[in-house]
C-alpha cells in the first residue's frame, strides 16, 4: 500500500484550490499519537463530514486548522499557499472559524460580550457596548436564535441556547472556512434545523464547511463529502453521493 | 395545534437585583457595620475620624483594586506586602542619598513594575502556580527591604511636596484619599469599559477560550501582576510621605488586609466575577472594623481575630445568600 493510500488518499471533488489543505498532519501529546498523518481538503462551496468514532482525533484535526494546534510535522495550506499557524489568531485573520465542542464561551460574560470576544468594537479606548448589542441582535436574528436577555451572563443559559451563541459567534464575521465541531449536539429539533439551513447557506455563499457530527442523518442532508477517521488517521473518503447509511457506518466502526 | 403560552419575563428590578446582588450584600454589610460603630463609640461618626480611616486606609484601597484584576484572572498576589515595604525602605533610601522625592517616586513606580512583571513572568510564562510565585516573592521581597535597611528605620527630610501627598488636604479631603478614589475610579472604568478589562475577565472566566479567540491570554495575565505591582508601589509611598520615614516592617499583615477587601467585595477566587466597587466597599468595611474596634477600646490582640472571624462569616453568608448560581470550578 502507498503512503498516500495509508494516509486515507484524496478524492479531488472538483478542480478548484482548495481553501484548505491538509498533509501529512502529525501531532502527539506526550507518548499519544492523536494524528498519524493526515491529508484532507476543504473545497469553497462544500460541506466536508469528518466522521469517525469517540477519540478518533476529529476535534484534534479541526483544531490544527484552526491554529488551536500546532502539528508537529506536515504541511497546512490556506488558498494556496502555505502557512505556518502560530496560534488561533493567524487562522481567525485568514477568516478560518471553528465552533469548538466544548463551545468556548466565557460563562461569566454576556451574551453580546461573548459573540464579539476577542473582536470587541470600541468607541474611542472604550468599548462600544451600545454598538455591540445592536449587532449582536442582528447576529442572532439572522440566525433566527432566540435569546431574551442578551445581557445576561452565559452560565445562566441552558445547554442549548450556549451552544447556539458559540454557532453564532463563528458563523457571523465572514468565514471562509467553517468548522463545526458537533455544533447540534445539545439543540432542539427547530435549532437542529435552523443549523443545517445555516450551513446551506453558506455554502452558497462559497464558505467551506467542516462539520463534525455524530448525526449521520444531518450528514446525508447537508454534506457533499465525508472525511472518516480512526485512530489518528483518515481511513475513507467519499462523496456522499455516491455512498448510502450503511457504508459510512461500516467505515466508522472498521466493518466490526 | 396546543395553546402555547410563554413563560412571563422577569422584571428588569428583579434581573438587576440578580445581576448585582453580590455588591448589594457588601453594601448592606459595610451600612450595617458603620451604624453599629456609631451606635457604640461617640468618636466614629466624626469628621475628623472618617477623614482619618480613609488617610491611613488609601494604600489599602489602591492595591486592593489591583488586587482585584489579579483575583479576577484566578490569581493571588501575595507579595504586595513584601513589596510595599521594600518600596517604602527603598524610597527613603534613595531620598537620604540626595535623589528629589519626583525622582524617587517615578523610580519607585518603574520598580514596582519590574517586580510585578518578575512574578507575572514566572506565573504565566513559566506555569508556576500563583500562590507559590507571590509566596516566594513574599519572602524575598520582604528579605530584600530588611537586608538594605538592616532593619532600621530610614527618616525622610526636607521633602515638603512628598510629605503633601501622605499627610495633605484638598478641599479638606486628605490627598491619599483623593489618589485612592481616583485608583479605584480608573480601576472601575478599565475593568468595565475597556477591551483590556473584558480581556482580563474572559481569561479568569475560562482561559483556554480566551487564547483561542485569539487574546494575548499569558501577557494579560503577566500584566494584572505588573499593575498589582505598580499599585504596591503607589502604597509603598504614600506610606513613606505619612509617616516621614521607610523601613522594611510597614505593611505587615499589609496582603491579608487587601485580599480579605477583595473577597469581601464579592470577587470570586475562581476567577472571572467580581466588582471593582465591591471591592472598594470591602476595603471601606474591613477599615472601620479596624478603626472602630480600637475606638470601642476592644484589645488590639482581639482585633485581629474579631476581623477574622468577621470576614469568614461575611463571606460565608455571600455564598450562602447569593451562592444560587455558585459553581465549583470551570469548564475547560
Ligand atoms: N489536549 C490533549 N492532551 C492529551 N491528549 C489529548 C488531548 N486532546 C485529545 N487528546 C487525545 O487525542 C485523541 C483524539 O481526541 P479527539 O478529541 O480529537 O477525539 P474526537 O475524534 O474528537 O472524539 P469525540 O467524538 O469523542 O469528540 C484522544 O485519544 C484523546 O485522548
Ligand atoms: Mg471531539
Amino acid at each position: 500500500m502507498s503512503e498516500t493510500a495509508q494516509r486515507g488518499g484524496a478524492i479531488p471533488p472538483n478542480s478548484a484550490t482548495p481553501l484548505v489543505s491538509l498533509r501529512d498532519i502529525r501531532l502527539t501529546f506526550g507518548s499519544h499519537q492523536a494524528l498519524r498523518g493526515v491529508d484532507l481538503d476543504v473545497m469553497p462551496g462544500e460541506c466536508l463530514a469528518l466522521l469517525g468514532d469517540n477519540a478518533a482525533g476529529k476535534s484534534t484535526l479541526s483544531k490544527v486548522i484552526s491554529g488551536t494546534y500546532i502539528p508537529d510535522s506536515g504541511t497546512i495550506t490556506v488558498q494556496g499557499e502555505e502557512v505556518r499557524f502560530t496560534g488561533p489568531n493567524d487562522a481567525r485573520s485568514r477568516n478560518i472559524e471553528m465552533v469548538f465542542q466544548d463551545l468556548a464561551l466565557c460563562d461569566h460574560i454576556d451574551v453580546v460580550g461573548n459573540l464579539f470576544l476577542g473582536r470587541e468594537l470600541n468607541k474611542g479606548p472604550f468599548l462600544d457596548q451600545k454598538a455591540m448589542l445592536a449587532r449582536a441582535q442582528e447576529m442572532l436574528e439572522a440566525l433566527e436564535i432566540r435569546i431574551p436577555r442578551l445581557t445576561a451572563r452565559v452560565e445562566k443559559l441552558s445547554g442549548g441556547q450556549r451552544q447556539a451563541i458559540a454557532i453564532a459567534r463563528a458563523a457571523s464575521f465572514q468565514p471562509k472556512v467553517l468548522i463545526m465541531d458537533e455544533p447540534t449536539s445539545a439543540l432542539a429539533v427547530a435549532e437542529v434545523e435552523a443549523v443545517l439551513s445555516l450551513i446551506n447557506r453558506v455554502k452558497a455563499k462559497g464558505v467551506g464547511v467542516v462539520l463534525i457530527t455524530h448525526r449521520l442523518q444531518d450528514v446525508f442532508r447537508v454534506c457533499d463529502r465525508a472525511a472518516i477517521m480512526y485512530e489518528g488517521t483518515k481511513v475513507a473518503e467519499r462523496m456522499i453521493a455516491d455512498t448510502n447509511l450503511e457504508e459510512i457506518v461500516n467505515l466508522i466502526t472498521g466493518g466490526h | 395545534m396546543a395553546n402555547y403560552t410563554e413563560r412571563a419575563k422577569q422584571s428588569h428590578a428583579v434581573e438587576w437585583l440578580n445581576d448585582n446582588a453580590q455588591v448589594l450584600s457588601i453594601a448592606l454589610f459595610f451600612i450595617a457595620c458603620m451604624g453599629f460603630f456609631w451606635a457604640l463609640t461617640d468618636t466614629f461618626m466624626t469628621t475628623g475620624n472618617l477623614l482619618n480611616v480613609v488617610r491611613q486606609g488609601a494604600p489599602v484601597l489602591i492595591v486592593a483594586v489591583a488586587m482585584t484584576f489579579v483575583i479576577m484572572t484566578a490569581g493571588i498576589d501575595l507579595a504586595v506586602g513584601s513589596i510595599v515595604a521594600l518600596i517604602n525602605a527603598l524610597a527613603a533610601i534613595l531620598m537620604a542619598n540626595g535623589f528629589d522625592w519626583v525622582t524617587t517616586s517615578v523610580m519607585m513606580l518603574a520598580a514596582g513594575a519590574v517586580v510585578g512583571l518578575a512574578q507575572g513572568w514566572f506565573i504565566s510564562f513559566q506555569g508556576i502556580a500563583a500562590f507559590i510565585v507571590t509566596l516566594a516573592g513574599m519572602s524575598i521581597l520582604r528579605g530584600i527591604a530588611l537586608y538594605i535597611t538592616e532593619g532600621y528605620s530610614i527618616p525622610i527630610k526636607d521633602q515638603a511636596g512628598f510629605f503633601w501627598l501622605g499627610r495633605g488636604t484638598l478641599a479638606g479631603i486628605p490627598v491619599p484619599a483623593i489618589l485612592a478614589v481616583l485608583v479605584a475610579i480608573i480601576g472601575f472604568i478599565i475593568m468595565r469599559n475597556t477591551r483590556y478589562g473584558r480581556q482580563v475577565v474572559a481569561v479568569g472566566s475560562n482561559l483556554e477560550a480566551a487564547r483561542r479567540v485569539g487574546m494575548p491570554a499569558r501577557w494579560i495575565v503577566c500584566s494584572v501582576y505588573m499593575m498589582s505591582g505598580i499599585a504596591c508601589a503607589i502604597a509603598g509611598l504614600l506610606i513613606a510621605a505619612r509617616l516621614g520615614s521607610g523601613s522594611s516592617n510597614a505593611a505587615v499583615g499589609f496582603e491579608m488586609q487587601v485580599i480579605a477587601a477583595v473577597v469581601l467585595g464579592g470577587t470570586s477566587l475562581m476567577g472571572g466575577r467580581g466588582s471593582i466597587l465591591g471591592t472598594a466597599l470591602g476595603a471601606l468595611t474591613i477599615l472601620i472594623i479596624g478603626n472602630g474596634l480600637i475606638l470601642m477600646h476592644v484589645s488590639p490582640f482581639l482585633t485581629q481575630i474579631v476581623t477574622g472571624v468577621i470576614i469568614l462569616l461575611a463571606v460565608w453568608m455571600n455564598t450562602r445568600l447569593f451562592g444560587a448560581g455558585f459553581k465549583l470550578g470551570k469548564k475547560g
